[in-house]
């Protein structure tokens, strides 16, 4: 984010930290990217949108107590995220196969290679859904959300000593199971 | 395979590998997810709503409204019901020491429903006289007015809002309260419409829930015992109600495919079983001879040729064969011969297409493609490629080789690639792949791929339901039903998706990303031309919308967008220009790609009359404005010229915002220019400030749905100006 672009948000959560009533900007600015970000983990439209609900309902609410820690807003609301969506997962899991979430049909190569190319990324993906929760998450923020570990660290809660850690374990425990990430013949 | 690194991971993973697979983590690029427009509008208004509350710490008058008595009312106007969870609150531009205020739910609000009152709350009694006299609506329109204790609802007298527009309501200081106290200044609420609604839904595949968590197959059952598989390909009945196999000791048998007993219909000898198109008979080889069975009757005839048949099958309802020469069909004394086979080598037909036109053949380990009526071999894939079926119109072929299958024309040209594996083509377009491990279900073209289990599925065929399939495993036959693929998108809808997202990118002033849709001449066309992929500058780039839409042409497949940005000062649209994309599916990747792109007059709003959408069809263009119009103006100031520029003859009408032409008869692909003239009035008798020109194509196919179709396109998400992502 630009300096400038960062400046212009900041305006936007001090307003609303005065007057919720300027919440609507903020949730404009981040609703599609949570709301991406939800389905890619709960993989269903009418849960996608209970948890985006809720999300941004304890965000409008959380405002007066907001702290500008200098991270972006959305860091913020992605700490809520995961939070949200670990409450509904306690109770129920995933819809659908992970190989509906990740887009395997980039444009460009040989088409065999592709299809290799996809096959691994689907075997991957796959498996960083098996992974422990902590390193899951991790996984998903920076490799899926592309986010910077200091912003994965205020959404997980953590340092961004431990985050790192937990991507390091996390990418370190999918190449000890490289066999499975082979493509079937 | 391009794969994009962060240097912020060097630090964390360090190792070649960890980077390697990181990074391949990354290049997984998630697609966009279903998403309900109506869900956003919705949550946005819920929270304002909070907020409101939130603001005033009291309960809110919504609330309070829906108490009893004031239940009553609403449920008396069931437009309140569409917005019941919202509350923007607005102030006039009151000085300080004024109490009169009004707060609307809509105020900045996006995707507004077409069909629904504008609220006014006021917070004490109004004068109702003078009031409504000091609503001034923009773009001009007829509504009517009704109160509810201290509530204004203005209704469109037309019963709904134009699409895709931008409502400016003023509520000027002419009003006064029932004490007589005057708005100490105007004030304007505003809100976006929707887009219409499209004349159809658009399907929308829905997310599967599996069988059991490892199969979305059903019914899955073993029909025949352990015998070693079969000698020929098996064949289904007509009716998908039984399945035809010949065994490894040349019986032909017979098993229903709900389970059941086996029937002998030959004890030995047979080969290559073939069912006739219409389902009535059964051809198959017995001792060199062709033996047809008809089911009706019971009873079997035999055609004796020379030399001996090596493979039966079925063109155009007529039993063809082939020999060690070539292939055979009967003639009115004679068998007559369509093509010859190759003399050298050890050649094997193994299908001959249902129309008769094309068949394949092996010749030692080669695949051929044979065209009969010229007897050009063309060679398929490498050596040892096996043959899985013909498309269901015949135009296209299933061969594979141990990397990958391939669907092939019948010129022999490659047009798509899919994984490896057994495969089968359905009548419903899907193509089943099975092999030991597990089996996929995937279109032609690649898309749609679904892995349906996990085990072995040898050699399976589809029934003609396109729903049950045979399957061998461990020797023994099997059937199970696999789910139907999510309906295929029409190709308005592909270039609806390149459209969107190529619009969307260019919203967030992501040019990189918008420039991914465009193929070379696309590219040429923004670098030049005055065109500019991200819009910066005040006005600014705010929303877009859908003029209109059509399929132009189908070789290629081509698609013509008109699509409005509009650019906005404030929280008010100010101006708008056009751009006229042309997307075509490109002949190599098969995607939509913007191909060409040309840009139109900037147009300042407020300005009389506006156009907001188009729908062409053969015989009719539908004509939607923003604005109620003065119905006498309406004939001669909205024609329809020919390229030559002479009007086109049509009759004219006009209701509820929309002109309508109708008596046309547009050529396929022909240019035509909409035409809106100065002299046309808005009720306000504002004229049209300058003439509007819309260049439109007759559509290219009549009476196909999605030829033209109205703006289903959802308009950019808000009106936010910006809608960059923090990362």
């Amino acid at each position: 984010m630009s300096d400038l672009l960062r400046d212009e948000e900041g305006d936007l959560v001090e307003r609303a930290k005065q007057d919720p009533r300027q919440f609507g900007a903020l949730y404009d600015r981040h609703f599609q990217q949570i709301y991406r970000f939800v389905y890619s983990r709960v993989r269903e439209q009418t849960a996608a949108e209970d948890v985006t609900s809720e999300i941004f309902m304890k965000a409008l609410k959380a405002m007066p107590r907001y702290q500008d820690t200098g991270r972006p807003f959305a860091a913020w609301l992605y700490q809520i995220a995961v939070n949200a969506i670990a409450d509904r997962y306690r109770t129920l899991r995933p819809a659908q196969s992970i190989d509906d979430f990740h887009d395997l049909s980039v444009a460009g190569p040989a088409l065999e290679d592709l299809a290799a190319h996809r096959d691994e990324i689907r075997r991957i993906w796959g498996l960083v859904e098996a992974l422990p929760a902590q390193q899951k998450t991790a996984l998903v923020l920076k490799f899926q959300e592309d986010m910077k570990i200091e912003d994965i660290a205020v959404a997980m809660g953590k340092t961004s000593g431990a985050v790192k850690l937990l991507i390091h374990r996390g990418v370190s425990r999918l190449r000890d199971e490289a066999d499975a990430l082979r493509p079937v013949e | 395979m391009s794969m994009r690194h962060d240097p912020e991971l060097d630090d964390v993973l360090q190792d070649k590998e960890l980077l390697r697979l990181g990074e391949l983590l990354s290049s997984a690029v998630r697609p966009e997810p279903p998403l309900d427009d109506a869900f956003q509008s919705e949550l946005r208004r819920q929270l304002m709503h909070q907020a409101w509350e939130m603001g005033e710490g009291r309960p809110s008058w919504w609330k309070r409204a829906f108490a009893p008595p004031g239940m009553a009312w609403i449920g008396a106007t069931a437009g309140l019901l569409l917005i019941a969870s919202v509350v923007v609150y607005t102030t006039t531009h009151q000085s300080a020491s004024s109490d009169v205020s009004y707060l609307s739910p809509i105020d900045g609000g996006s995707g507004i429903a077409l069909q629904q009152p504008i609220l006014v709350k006021f917070n004490q009694p109004m004068d109702h006289r003078t009031t409504e006299a000091a609503v001034q609506i923009a773009p001009a329109t007829n509504v009517t007015y009704s109160w509810q204790i201290n509530t204004l609802a203005v209704q469109p007298t037309s019963g709904n809002f134009a699409p895709n527009t931008q409502y400016q309501v003023t509520i000027g200081p002419g009003a006064t309260t029932a004490t007589g106290q005057h708005l100490p200044s105007a004030g304007t609420i505003t809100f976006v419409t929707q887009p219409p609604a499209p004349p159809t839904p658009s399907p929308s595949p829905t997310p599967r829930a599996p069988a059991s968590p490892t199969s979305l197959l059903t019914g899955e059952r073993q029909l025949a015992p352990e015998g070693g598989g079969v000698s020929s390909p098996l064949q289904w009945s007509a009716d998908s109600s039984t399945v035809y196999f010949v065994t490894v000791k040349g019986a032909l048998e017979v098993v229903p495919a709900k389970g059941g007993d086996v029937t002998i219909i030959a004890p030995d000898g047979a080969s290559s079983p073939v069912i006739a198109p219409a389902g009535d008979r059964l051809a198959y080889i017995r001792a060199g001879k062709i033996e047809i069975l008809t089911f009706a009757a019971g009873t079997t005839a035999e055609v004796v040729v020379t030399p001996a048949a090596t493979m039966v099958g079925w063109a155009k309802d007529k039993v063809v064969w082939a020999t060690s020469d070539g292939l055979y069909a009967q003639g009115v004394n004679k068998p007559m011969q369509l093509a010859p086979l190759p003399t050298t080598g050890d050649v094997s037909v193994l299908s001959i297409a249902s129309d008769g036109m094309h068949a394949v053949y092996r010749q030692d380990q080669k695949l051929f493609l044979l065209e009969i009526a010229t007897a050009k071999s063309t060679q398929l894939g490498q050596a040892s490629a096996s043959f899985y079926g013909w498309s269901p119109s015949g135009t296209q072929l299933l061969y594979g080789g141990a990397d990958h299958l391939v669907v092939s024309d019948t010129q022999g040209n490659n047009v798509s690639t899919l994984t490896s594996g057994e495969a089968s083509w359905s009548s419903q377009d899907a193509i089943l792949i099975g092999s030991d491990s597990d089996l996929f279900q995937v279109r032609p073209d690649g898309t749609s791929g679904t892995k349906l289990a996990n085990g072995t599925y040898h050699l399976p065929v589809w029934a003609p339901n396109g729903t049950a399939f045979a399957f061998f495993r461990g020797g023994a036959l099997w059937t199970a039903s696999a789910p139907l693929l999510p309906p295929q998108p029409t190709v308005m809808e592909l270039a609806t998706t390149t459209f969107t997202k190529f619009m969307q990118a260019r919203l967030k002033g992501q040019g990189g990303e918008a420039a991914i849709y465009l193929d070379a001449n696309g590219k040429q066309a923004y670098s030049s031309g005055g065109l500019s992929l991200v819009i910066s500058g005040e006005p600014h780039f705010t929303r877009f919308y859908v003029l209109t839409q059509q399929i132009t042409s189908t070789q290629p497949d081509t698609a013509r967008f008109v699509v409005r940005i509009v650019l906005t000062q404030g929280k008010l649209d100010v101006a708008d220009f056009e751009e006229t994309l042309t997307i075509i599916r490109d002949a190599t990747t098969r995607q939509l790609l913007i191909d060409q792109a040309t840009l139109g007059t900037r147009r300042d709003l407020g300005k009389g009359a506006a156009v907001v959408g188009v729908v062409v069809a053969a015989g009719s263009i539908q004509v939607a404005f923003d604005s109620d119009l003065d119905p006498g103006t309406v004939p001669d100031s909205v024609v329809l010229v020919d390229a030559k520029g002479k009007q086109v003859e049509a009759t004219t009408t006009y209701a509820n915002r929309t002109v309508t032409i109708t008596g046309l008869e547009l050529r396929p692909g022909a240019q035509y220019k909409l035409v809106v003239l100065p002299a046309l009035r808005d009720v306000l008798g504002h004229n049209v400030a300058s003439e509007y020109n819309l260049q439109l194509l007759g559509p290219a196919v009549k009476n196909q749905t999605g030829i033209v179709v109205k703006p289903p396109v959802s308009p950019s998400p808000s009106p936010s100006p910006s809608q960059n992502q923090s990362n």
